[in-house]
């Protein structure tokens, strides 16, 4: 079980109040209406999956019900830390510059 | 068969039932005494009013202010209680409101007013939600069955939206015990679970205060 820290509500909860929202900041096509379906159906479905540090989205479904960005070791299950959607962008945009 | 009856010329008159109508919890109440652990009754029929609103944006909170004369929380998981209701926190742009159910007409036309030109939105949901009150020296040990939520977190002035076996409520304290406020639609399932959970400490029908 995890204990998640809803950036929003400022307190950390239980897992059981949490729901998976998959990979963050997976990047949408600008026109889906002109892209490939090679180029659409890798956006939809073709995800990381790494052993190791993950940026995934997840739910506070029974509290704020808001979305929010988490960073997790999917090896151990490691969190670094929770953030908003606005937070979590820049410091995924710095990590990803250096990487 | 639908149209059986030619003569059928009654009207038709809703009734207006609290979503724990079937459990007839009004015949079953009692004095809260010792002879149980877990007291509780519904609180039926208020009035729900669904708050959204930028709580960045001044000009929203100072409206709100001014239309409810209160101070709006906008601390997260906060609420306040006023005189004739409550305000909780729900996220960082919604809050629901609690009132008499007659009052909701003229608050929420007060917001309305207030709030005009101002991105937000007022709604009336009092038809979606109720409330049900638990008290009695084990209210904490039956509601520590049903949620996954540490209530030695939850002090006064507090509220959180955590589990409830399957579903989710909002909780807070409530003079010496504890208020769930939830869908309409959990209701049976919240009152039966509760019954449920209280079985090892006595679980009786709370005779509740007039309005409370
Ligand atoms: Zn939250």
């Amino acid at each position: 079980m995890f204990v998640i820290k809803c950036p929003h509500c400022f307190e950390a909860r239980e897992e059981e109040e949490f729901s998976y929202g998959g990979e963050a900041f997976v990047a949408r096509p600008e026109s889906p209406e002109t892209e490939s379906e090679e180029n659409w159906g890798d956006y939809l479905f073709m995800k990381r999956n790494p052993k190791g540090w993950h940026w995934e989205m997840w739910g506070h479904s029974t509290g704020c019900r808001k979305f929010f960005v988490l960073k997790r070791n999917t090896a151990n299950h490691t969190i670094v830390g929770a953030w908003t959607l606005a937070e979590a962008r820049k410091i995924y945009d710095a990590e990803e510059a250096i990487a | 068969m639908l149209n059986s009856t030619t003569n059928n010329t009654s009207e038709f008159k809703p009734v207006m039932q609290s979503p724990l109508h079937p459990f007839g919890l009004a015949a079953k109440q009692e004095k809260i005494n010792d002879s149980k652990g877990a007291w509780a009754n519904e609180i039926p029929l208020l009035g729900y009013i669904s708050l959204r609103g930028n709580s960045q944006n001044a000009a929203f909170v100072s409206a709100v202010n001014s239309a409810l004369n209160i101070t709006l929380p906008t601390q997260a998981c906060s609420m306040i209680n006023a005189a004739w209701g409550s305000i909780l926190w729900l996220s960082p742009d919604e809050w629901l409101i609690t009132c008499k159910r007659d009052q909701r007409a003229s608050f929420q036309q007060s917001l309305e007013a207030a709030l005009a030109g101002i991105h937000s939105q007022v709604v009336d949901n009092s038809g979606g939600y109720t409330t049900v009150l638990l008290k009695g020296k084990n209210a904490s040990d039956v509601l520590h069955h049903c949620t996954v939520y540490d209530l030695n977190m939850l002090q006064a002035g507090k509220v959180v939206g955590t589990t409830f076996g399957k579903l989710s409520l909002y909780v807070h304290q409530h003079e010496n015990g504890y208020s769930l406020v939830f869908r309409r639609s959990f209701a049976d399932y919240i009152w039966r679970y509760l019954e449920r959970s209280a079985l090892p400490y006595g679980f009786g029908i709370a005779q509740l205060n007039d309005g409370q």
